[in-house]
């Protein structure tokens, strides 16, 4: 691979119109409390629809570390968590928004001198103190434990709720992707904690519940999960007209942008540019010879970057596990007018939450749809829930499917644990098995 | 007329270089060592074979890199490959039939299965470690007060099997000096680490899956003691090539040669040219260059009951 002189990615256009949808909502929720409104932090599922319909300010705490991330703004954040006492192994992801729970909190002058008063007046003017939690996290045992710890540091004073979700094993003989006495029981039960839920919200906003407006919330994001599906498949064509780094920059809008008619819009427009590229012969990736499945979270640090890399190896990656096994990835299970039952069972379909049978089945199906050539896995080194599987799934990818298969260490959000020369290397080795497997063949 | 295809290795503690003429046969070789990924190093690397090849420049027809420092070869590369394709390829002209390649190196160990061709099925590296590489040797072979030369006969006097909890390069040097510190003998220590040093390495081959025979490259191969511990945790013996830190260079210019001439066999009926070479007592490029074949190359003898002399 030569060095990156030459910028051979080709991002779709529409991703600058979403970064602008994605500044205005982060701008509005900074200024939150000036209008008067609550505002709660979540980690974990994309529980937003219950706090738009309850009329809440909400903050997503790995959103929030991964925007920080994505502009290089994490540093003063992270040495603010660590500074407290978090240690660099901790997820990078909550090790971030801790240090903002701690920059937010102005504790006043630092004790060790390490975070100046610049880093907390920047960020601590930014991100409004919570009024409530609310946890909703499993398959990561960090995660269900972020929020407490954000509830300490901030000196217990506000309410917490945590949302109990379990682990889909696969365990039991009939067990299977959205099938199953284990996916009806585990279904009745995560409906039976959002209504708990829903009632800790109508305590904490003193109002009823709107459930009219959850539902009409949860149509807007099923009509734009269907636009989105739709333009992922139409990159199984090859070459494919987009790639695994236009979904990734528009996970922020299916995970936690209010649902509206603007959604479904801009997932309109992602979908339409799609279809114009396909018709036209336009690539994601110009001189397309290998199509690559990504396992890993985003390295959210080295989005552009990858995306570049990946190119001038003359590499698309088409999907992956993060983009295409999460975020309203079946809207055929979202029914409008009984949402909660949708709620739940995409929070069971997190790809977190799922054990190695489904995993597989789904890299499966995912390799054999988009004619995958080769599996990168991101190793985060922070993040231990999704790397789990990873050697696992590497041995489905070589021994079953015959695909090779690499793996590179980097990390969700802290540079520090990437390494330029890894990448390049492993990325260079998989891409000459791949040639050797061709030749064989 | 350009005949010679030259090899560069430029890893992260020395540099190789091999020349092969059009035969594919090694007229050459040229090993230095740089403390680091060095230009320079390789230059001196360049200069010493085409020393002892004792043939001009202009016959060079290409030249392939592979190594850390592949994009610092002086004047730019013709062909780069991955370290991973290059040992691959090299150790399967040396030992033909061989399906799995540990190379151990200065800071990388990496398990390579390959087909029946050389051609590399999967493959896997440690991660950011240097456990068991050949900085992680250096300091131990610093802790114990020892050269890096003589370690692994000093390790293979050990007798006892010590616990060791930490394989850090870093950390393992101090656990070294507590196990010092608690009279335990110098020789049982560095047994004790190589022994968990190749149980690590077979996790990383359990990645890729054992296949036999297996055949161990780098640096690190010269050392007996690793070589030993290796096998006996593989339960086989491994095969070493004479001058295993070359393979790569070896492997990357053979890779160039069948690039240049479409993957065909190299034309046995050619006749190489016959360059004047002074081996100097180094042995290493044989006075072979008109006569030798791939599988006759020489084996280094080594102390090591499981390393099989070919």
């Amino acid at each position: 691979m030569a060095s990156l002189l030459e910028d051979k990615s080709n991002r779709l256009r529409m991703t600058g119109r979403g970064g602008e949808l994605v500044g205005a909502y982060w701008d509005e929720l900074f200024t939150a409390r000036e209008r008067g409104a609550q505002v709660v932090w979540y980690n974990g599922h994309a529980l937003n629809p219950l706090f738009q319909a309850a009329g809440i300010s909400w903050c997503h705490g790995e959103a929030f570390s991964a925007r920080l991330a994505a502009q290089h703004l994490e540093g003063p954040a992270q040495l603010a968590g660590e500074e407290y006492g978090y240690v660099n192994e901790l997820c990078s992801y909550s090790r971030t928004h801790l240090g903002c729970a701690v920059l937010t909190n102005d504790f006043g002058e630092s004790e060790t001198g390490i975070v100046d008063t610049v880093d907390q007046r920047e960020l601590a003017s930014r991100l409004p103190e919570p009024d409530f939690f609310v946890n909703g996290y499993q398959g990561c045992s960090t995660g269900q434990q972020w929020d407490q710890m954000s509830y300490r540091i901030l000196g217990k004073k506000v309410p917490i709720f945590t949302l109990s979700l379990p682990y889909m094993f696969g365990s039991k003989p009939d067990a299977g992707y959205l099938v199953g006495e284990e996916w009806e029981t585990a279904t009745d039960y995560v409906v039976d904690q959002l209504e708990k839920l829903i009632e800790f919200l109508e305590v904490q906003t003193g109002r009823p519940f709107d459930h009219d407006k959850l539902g009409e919330i949860m149509s807007y994001i099923k009509a734009a999960s269907q636009l989105r599906r739709e333009a992922m498949a139409l990159c199984m064509a090859k070459p494919a007209p987009a790639t695994y780094w236009d979904w990734v920059a528009s996970i922020a809008h299916i995970n936690f942008m209010p649902a509206e008619q603007r959604l479904i819009d801009y997932f309109q427009g992602v979908k339409d540019e799609v279809a114009d590229r396909l018709a036209s012969g336009v690539a994601g990736v110009a001189d397309e010879r290998y199509r690559l499945y990504f396992d890993g979270i985003m390295n959210w640090n080295k989005l552009g970057w990858l995306a570049r890399k990946f190119a001038d190896a003359d590499a698309a990656v088409i999907c992956g596990r993060y983009t295409h096994q999460n975020f309203w990835q079946e809207p055929q299970l979202i029914d409008p007018e009984n949402p909660l039952r949708g709620l739940a069972q995409h929070y069971l379909l997190c790809s977190n939450s799922q054990g190695f049978k489904t995993l597989k089945q789904a890299m499966t199906k995912d390799c054999d749809d988009y004619g995958i050539d080769g599996v990168i896995f991101h190793a985060s080194r922070t993040c231990r829930a999704y790397t789990n599987h990873q050697h696992l799934l590497a041995r489905v990818a070589e021994n079953q499917l015959g695909i090779p298969t690499a793996f590179f260490e980097g990390d969700i959000a802290d540079a520090a644990f990437y390494k330029d020369e890894i990448l390049e290397t492993r990325l260079a080795a998989l891409l000459e098995t791949i040639d050797a497997k061709r030749a064989r063949n | 007329m350009s005949a010679y295809v030259v090899g560069m290795d430029l890893g992260s503690t020395s540099a190789e270089c091999v020349v092969i003429d059009e035969r594919r046969e090694i007229v050459a070789t040229a090993v230095v060592e740089t403390g680091t990924v060095s230009r320079k190093g390789l230059q001196r690397a360049i200069d010493e074979a085409f020393g002892e090849a004792g043939i001009e420049r202009d016959l060079v027809r290409a030249v392939a890199a592979t190594g850390y420092g592949r994009r610092l070869v002086p004047g730019g590369a013709d062909f780069v490959f991955t370290e991973i394709s290059a040992h691959a390829r090299g150790v399967a002209a040396l030992f033909p039939g061989v399906r799995l390649v540990v190379d151990i190196g200065g800071q990388d160990t990496k398990a390579i299965q390959v087909d029946e061709a050389g051609r590399v099925e999967r493959f896997a590296m440690n991660d950011r470690c240097a456990s068991g590489t050949g900085r992680f040797y250096e300091g131990l072979a610093h802790a114990l007060e020892t050269d890096i030369e003589s370690l692994g006969e000093f390790a293979s006097r050990g007798k006892a099997d010590l616990e060791i909890s930490s394989l850090c390069a870093t950390f393992a040097v101090t656990e070294v000096i507590a196990l010092l510190a608690k009279g335990h003998d110098p020789a049982d220590i560095a047994a004790s680490v190589h022994h968990a040093a190749a149980a690590r390495t077979l996790g990383l081959i359990g990645q890729v899956g054992k296949a036999s025979p297996v055949a161990l490259t780098g640096g690190v191969a010269r050392n007996a003691a690793v070589v030993h511990s290796l096998s006996e945790a593989l339960g086989e013996e491994l095969l070493i090539p004479e001058n295993p830190q070359i393979t790569g260079a070896y492997g990357a210019a053979l890779l160039a040669a069948e690039s240049l001439d479409g993957g065909s066999q190299p034309d046995q009926n050619a006749t190489a040219p016959a360059p004047p070479h002074d081996h100097g007592g180094s042995g290493s490029c044989a006075d072979c260059a008109g006569s030798k074949t791939e599988s006759s190359v020489t084996m280094l003898t080594l102390t090591a009951p499981s390393g099989r002399v070919v």
